[in-house]
């Protein structure tokens, strides 16, 4: 059982890693809490079911311009709806929250409530030492961990990663050293929304497209923004480790109400100790 | 009510001259887990108000009624279906409503309804939902009714199977019903080696199943997870390595777990439902459900079907719309004629009220994705 742990917390550490980082990341840029954000992965889902079934596409086609289509759907909501409300996080939660509401109920009026399935493009399992990997769960994994160093890579190693990063820390200075803030967000809310586009894209063949399944993902990405510390990146990939870890090892021992329970315990204990989260700025 | 969906379906069958209308409510779970149930629900009520309205209306004593059906969503969810039922009884002064399927949402509601006399025709299954009332009547079988039918079932046709697993919902209806399977399979002889709940809001049972797999258990019985649900279990527990045999007993719809699930490890989960498929019946009632609802036809859609045409039917017997000649005419019709077979009252010994409907239930496999029927099960 407890090879069979270790692979249940690795998988799901990747995929809340991925899910939560599109969302610290604009927060950390834009000042901005997203709650939209399960939306935009819903949009990556659906994405994935209209490519494959009225287009014909294969899912690793399909996969990608998910989060093009999110991507560019974020930068929309951007220019059109978040704009205004850089900094203001009270005023971005509400605008994001009708969004959301928005988004979710036009999927549900055109594609009606049930889950819709999507093409595995993996099925079956390895077993290795005793453990069985889930084929499907293993490559939404590593495909999260790419685009994990992906986006730090372009985060620290590029230059518009450079001038999200000034824009983040000072945008008064930033705009001094002739960084624009109005280029930068838009691309630090397409990023942020393609990489929810591509977590909702790789969910879908795991447990299909539904349009409700963009709150438990809000759900998890805050809860594990909120215990790295908002805006934080290497906070939420800490915080996304801790959780998955103590979620499937409460489960295991006791049953996933008590593990639900002990995950808030844990960000309320955290949050007592260091307000800002484990990783925040104080 | 942030999640709340109105639809007031006032259909006229062009009949010459004014009509009275008489409102009925739905209160279901229209959206998220559970929607497979409650879209049912309201489909099935609609397409029998509807044929009513276009045989000319309902006949209540001197007065012609055209059936209005107002819904509302109550998300599984205990608040909202206050809500919706405050909102029916109030404002849309409503006085027989169809639901809830939850039986949370349903003893949220129960002691306002009996209060005010307001009839509930329910899909919900915990035992309390009947007991110490008068205007609840229970209009599709429980694990109660059939457990001891399908546990018997499971001794005589899989003769291979001793360890049970028992997995199901955590809110009222799960504990409710996994009580019941766990005595059933525990009186029959088998061994329940592991009993788990989970959250209806949850996709990951990775976690749960490597536990309960863990007990090696020869079936898993998925009770009265939703369909979706159950399909996701399947497909994560043969992802796990596990290679036993799954049963439904509770709430089964095919096409719903297939999709989920795939159509190779959904072969051979076994189920229970009110109506077979690809019958004339099941195929009638699905194209007119289809006209109503983006969702695929189960059998909540004739079980609703058979439990509206019932009421209206006593409201015409009794020629009256008061609540207490209604239930006098509902109690005094067994037995009646549904689409597919007779039903009767029952329930007395174990709810204290004859409010519960006995009727045919068939067990259906899954055979290539489409359900297959294999026998029938006798009710308790």
């Amino acid at each position: 059982m407890l090879q069979q742990f270790l692979v249940v917390a690795g998988l799901s550490s990747a995929t809340y890693m991925l899910t939560a980082l599109g969302f610290t990341l604009i927060f950390g840029i834009m000042r901005v809490v997203n709650f939209a954000h399960g939306e935009f992965l819903l949009i990556g889902a659906y994405t994935v079911f209209v490519a494959q079934y009225n287009l014909g596409l294969d899912y690793m086609i399909a996969l990608p311009l998910a989060a093009v289509v999110a991507g560019g759907f974020g930068i929309i909501a951007e220019r059109l709806v978040f704009r205004r409300f850089t900094g203001d996080e009270t005023g971005g939660m509400i605008v994001a929250l009708a969004l959301a509401i928005t988004i979710k109920g036009a999927v549900t009026i055109i594609w009606g409530v049930d889950s819709q399935p999507i093409d595995r493009p993996f099925s079956g399992s390895f077993q290795i030492a005793g453990a069985f990997i889930p084929k499907d769960q293993l490559f939404a994994a590593v495909m999260a961990l790419v685009l994990v160093a992906g986006t730090y890579w372009l985060l620290n190693h590029t230059r518009l990663g450079l001038a999200m990063r000034a824009v983040a820390q000072a945008p008064d200075v930033a705009r001094l050293q002739g960084i624009t803030p109005w280029k930068t967000y838009p691309a630090a809310f397409a990023i942020g929304c393609a990489l929810a586009g591509f977590a909702g894209a790789l969910a879908a063949p795991i447990y299909g497209a539904e349009p409700n399944m963009g709150e438990a993902a809000l759900m998890k990405a805050f809860i594990v923004v909120v215990l790295g510390g908002l805006g934080s990146i290497p906070g939420a990939l800490l915080a996304a480790v801790l959780l998955a870890t103590i979620e499937a090892g409460i489960s295991i021992l006791f049953n996933s109400s008590i593990a639900a329970l002990a995950s808030f315990l844990v960000v309320i204990v955290v949050l007592l100790v260091r307000p800002a989260g484990i990783l925040g700025r104080t | 009510m942030a999640a709340l969906t109105c639809s007031a379906l006032a259909l006229s069958a062009g009949v010459a001259q004014a009509q009275d209308v008489l409102r009925v409510g739905v209160i279901g779970p229209l959206t998220g887990g559970g929607a497979a149930w409650g879209l049912g629900l309201d489909g099935g009520v609609k397409i029998a108000a509807q044929e009513i309205n276009q045989d000319g209306g309902l006949k209540v004593g001197d007065d012609t009624y055209t059936i209005e059906v107002v819904s509302y969503d109550d998300q599984y969810k205990a608040a909202e279906a206050l809500t919706a039922a405050n909102r029916l009884m109030g404002p849309d002064d409503v006085r027989f409503i169809f639901g809830p399927i939850g039986s949370a949402s349903l003893l949220a509601i129960k002691p306002m309804t009996e209060r005010e006399g307001v009839q509930l025709y329910t899909g919900a299954w915990a035992a309390d939902v009947l007991k110490d009332s008068e205007y609840v009547f229970r209009v599709g079988p429980t694990t109660q009714e059939f457990a001891p039918s399908t546990v018997q079932w499971v001794k005589e046709n899989k003769p291979d199977v001793q360890r049970i697993g028992l997995i199901a919902a955590n809110d009222e209806t799960g504990w409710n019903s996994q009580k019941i399977q766990a005595n059933a399979y525990s009186e029959a002889g088998f061994d329940v080696v592991t009993t788990e709940f989970f959250e209806r809001t949850q996709n990951d049972f990775s976690a749960i199943l490597t536990k309960m797999l863990a007990q090696d258990p020869d079936n898993i019985e998925l009770d009265t997870a939703a369909p979706r649900t159950a399909g996701l279990i399947v497909r994560q527990a043969r992802d796990l390595g596990y290679t036993g045999s799954f049963t439904k007993f509770g709430g089964f719809d095919v096409d719903e777990l297939v999709k989920a699930a795939g159509k190779q490890y959904a072969e051979g989960v076994v189920g229970i439902t009110m109506a077979a498929p690809d019958t004339e019946v099941w195929n009638r009632l699905g194209d007119e459900f289809a006209k109503l609802h983006k969702a695929e036809m189960n059998d909540y859609v004739v079980m609703f079907y058979d439990a509206a045409n019932l009421v209206f039917s006593a409201m015409e017997n009794a020629g009256s719309l008061d609540s207490d000649d209604v239930v006098a005419a509902l109690e005094s019709s067994a037995p009646f004629e549904g689409s597919v077979g007779t039903m009767t009252w029952g329930g007395g010994e174990a709810y204290g009220v004859d409010h519960q409907i006995y009727r045919s239930v068939v067990m259906v496999e899954i055979q290539d994705g489409a359900g297959v029927v294999i026998g029938e099960a006798k009710l308790n």
